[in-house]
């Protein structure tokens, strides 16, 4: 187990480095080891310590959070095809981020709005799912996949209403863009935190994966526990799309990759999900600048291109 | 004596005092903002294909390092570097080139990497033309950044003055409605609060959209049809005529379309606040000149 992970941190690290070095400017390794030591040329400092490592960390933590609330939401609703994006999270902090940039405000607000979007999904799929009768796995994605398409029409409608000036930079927001991150300290910090509080319940969470009868027949507090999850899963989602907007598919597809290598034991797969969701999303960030610069992609459409033949590759090898 | 001396010693330091301590150069940009330099601007960004032009019309083309896509005029842009869209910028490509002026687009180019450029230090002018004057404003400006005041101020006082003369030759002529499609489909149009609106008013033209409350009003083809324009006028490339205005033609009840006052004039004079708005004007003029012949 530890194994994996020390092969996958080396993985991580190795990307980051590649990152650092690779760019429209391209900066030798040598030359980066003299900027983290303080000389090294002015554009460098600046290339590197203001635009590049901010960026790249920032890539790094939304990767690793957006996995981790996907391998979340594939055990708490017990369905593969679940991403952290089902339930509503990524509309609902759109519609905020749309509004924010509809009433041209800077960026911090536009952050805060986008966060407080997804809270606001949170809590109004967490209430309308309950209902009269209990609270089960199914109830609660149908409730979100309702409520998306809800937020989506709004988004549609936002669109059609701005005017047209303000719509690439909507576009670009909602196509997901790590460079919109101006620091990426909070979603770093979020990501640590989270790992450390979810791998005391990794455990439970393996049993809770049988069903919630067995679960509870096991001894597992099954109504805490998913809540804890939903709501875990709700704030990695929420940081995620705070920081670079909604990025698809590395939710969707890293735990299913990484339980095609390393099986279905949570307390590998969640720590796992950080490590190799952020690598995806480092190598993407760093294609997405480079492979028609001074052009920029979108890295959402780099993460599907990367990731789309690697599972169909992993999935093809497994059986 | 010795005040003499003090008086002489005073002259001294005066006359070999360094001739680096001359007062910045500061001017106010479009968003009000005091852009002040130490020195002369060498190495000029431009953010959108329209500041390019203006930077040359400035007389400060030279000095230009940077540019992003569709910089397609004056032809001696073609050669400089790209630095992305201005919708989307390579911020790593621009820092490399080292500019020390960094000309905006306030409406176009996006806030967060304006925002991270102003966090860099990097002395930024903001361009936002909404008239004549401030087109001829912004490149006085741009001429006092980049010390080429002459060419400048010179180039800024030929388009009053080309400006002036059309407005004097079309104050009495007779009103004909207007409308200009910006594009097809969303079917858009501007008021009169845009420069291209202003240059139908210069030409006695009366856009049928003028008073609509937004600067690029999305509207539907019965809303046309009911203003009933007797003048339809599109930008395309090179003014040739493509198939941006076939939907009209077969609404025969149409004024423009029963006249065949469907025009085309060239795309980029026309959409860009630059002093080739002057040939812009004159080729609207002579379309609305003909419309009037048709009357």
């Amino acid at each position: 187990m530890t194994r994996s992970l020390l092969v996958l941190g080396a993985i991580s690290l190795a990307a980051l480095i590649l990152a650092l070095a690779i760019g429209s400017v391209n900066i030798a390794p040598s030359e980066l080891w003299k900027v983290i030591q303080g000389e090294g040329s002015a554009l460098h400092r600046t290339l590197l310590l203001d635009l590049r490592l901010p960026r790249t960390l920032a890539a790094f933590a939304t990767g690793g959070l957006l996995a981790v609330a996907g391998a979340l939401m594939q055990v708490l609703l017990r369905n593969p095809l679940a991403d952290p994006y089902v339930l509503g999270l990524s509309g609902g902090a759109a519609v905020g981020a749309l509004l924010a940039m509809l009433a041209g405000m800077g960026a911090l607000l536009i952050s805060g709005f986008a966060f407080a979007g997804a809270m606001l999904a949170m809590v109004l799929v967490f209430g309308l799912a309950h209902g009269t009768g209990s609270w089960t796995a199914s109830r609660l994605l149908l409730t979100g996949v309702v409520v998306a398409a809800g937020w989506g029409a709004v988004i549609t409608l936002m669109l059609a209403i701005t005017p047209s000036y303000k719509l690439p930079g909507m576009l670009y927001w909602l196509m997901g863009d790590v460079s919109y991150a101006r620091t990426p300290w909070p979603a770093l910090v979020v990501l640590v935190l989270a790992i450390l509080v979810i791998l005391p319940l990794a455990r439970n969470m393996n049993v809770l994966a049988r069903g919630p009868m067995q679960a509870a027949a096991l001894g597992v507090s099954v109504r805490p526990l998913e809540w804890t999850i939903y709501v875990l899963a709700s704030l990695l989602t929420a940081t995620a799309v705070t920081t670079a907007g909604s990025i698809g598919f590395v939710g969707l597809i890293v735990p299913h990759m990484l339980r095609l290598v390393l099986g279905n034991d949570q307390r590998i797969i969640l720590p796992a999900s950080a490590l190799a969701g952020g690598t995806l999303l480092v190598l993407a960030d760093t294609l997405a600048r480079t492979v028609i610069a001074p052009e920029q992609l979108p890295v959402g459409v780099i993460t599907a291109l990367l990731g789309v033949p690697t599972f169909l590759y992993l999935l093809h090898r497994s059986r | 004596m010795i005040k003499l001396k003090g008086l002489a010693v005073m002259l001294g330091w005066m006359l070999l005092a360094p001739p680096g301590l001359a007062a910045p150069i500061c001017v106010v940009d479009d968003l009000e903002v005091e852009v002040c330099l130490d020195q002369p601007a060498k190495r000029i960004a431009t953010l959108s294909p329209g500041a390019t032009e203006l930077a040359f019309a400035a007389g400060a083309g030279d000095k230009v390092v940077a540019v992003v896509n569709y910089s397609d005029y004056p032809e001696a842009a073609l050669k400089l570097p790209l630095v992305g869209n201005h919708t989307r910028i390579d911020l790593e490509a621009l820092l490399a080139l080292k500019p020390d002026l960094v000309i905006t687009w306030r409406t176009g180019n996006p806030p967060a990497q304006m925002e991270m450029l102003r966090a860099l230090g990097l002395p930024m002018f903001a361009i936002e033309p909404r008239t004549f004057e401030g087109v001829s404003k912004v490149i006085e400006q741009l001429s006092t950044l980049a010390g080429t005041e002459q060419e400048g101020f010179a180039e800024a006082e030929r388009f009053r003055k080309g400006i002036a003369e059309i407005a004097e030759q079309y104050r009495d002529a007779e009103p004909v409605p207007v409308f200009y499609q910006v594009w097809q489909t969303p079917l858009m149009t501007i008021n009169d609060d845009h420069l291209i609106g202003k240059v139908v008013q210069l030409c006695g033209g009366v856009n049928v959209f003028g008073d609509m409350p937004r600067l690029v009003p999305r509207i539907s083809a019965e809303v046309v049809l009911e203003a009933d324009p007797h003048a339809i006028i599109t930008g395309s490339v090179e003014g040739i005529e493509d198939n941006q205005l076939d939907r009209w033609k077969s609404y025969t009840g149409m004024t423009a379309v029963a006249k065949n006052n469907l025009f085309f004039v060239p795309a980029s004079p026309i959409s860009r606040p630059t002093p080739r708005l002057l040939e812009a004007s004159r080729d609207i003029c002579e379309r609305l000149d003909v419309a009037r012949e048709r009357e």
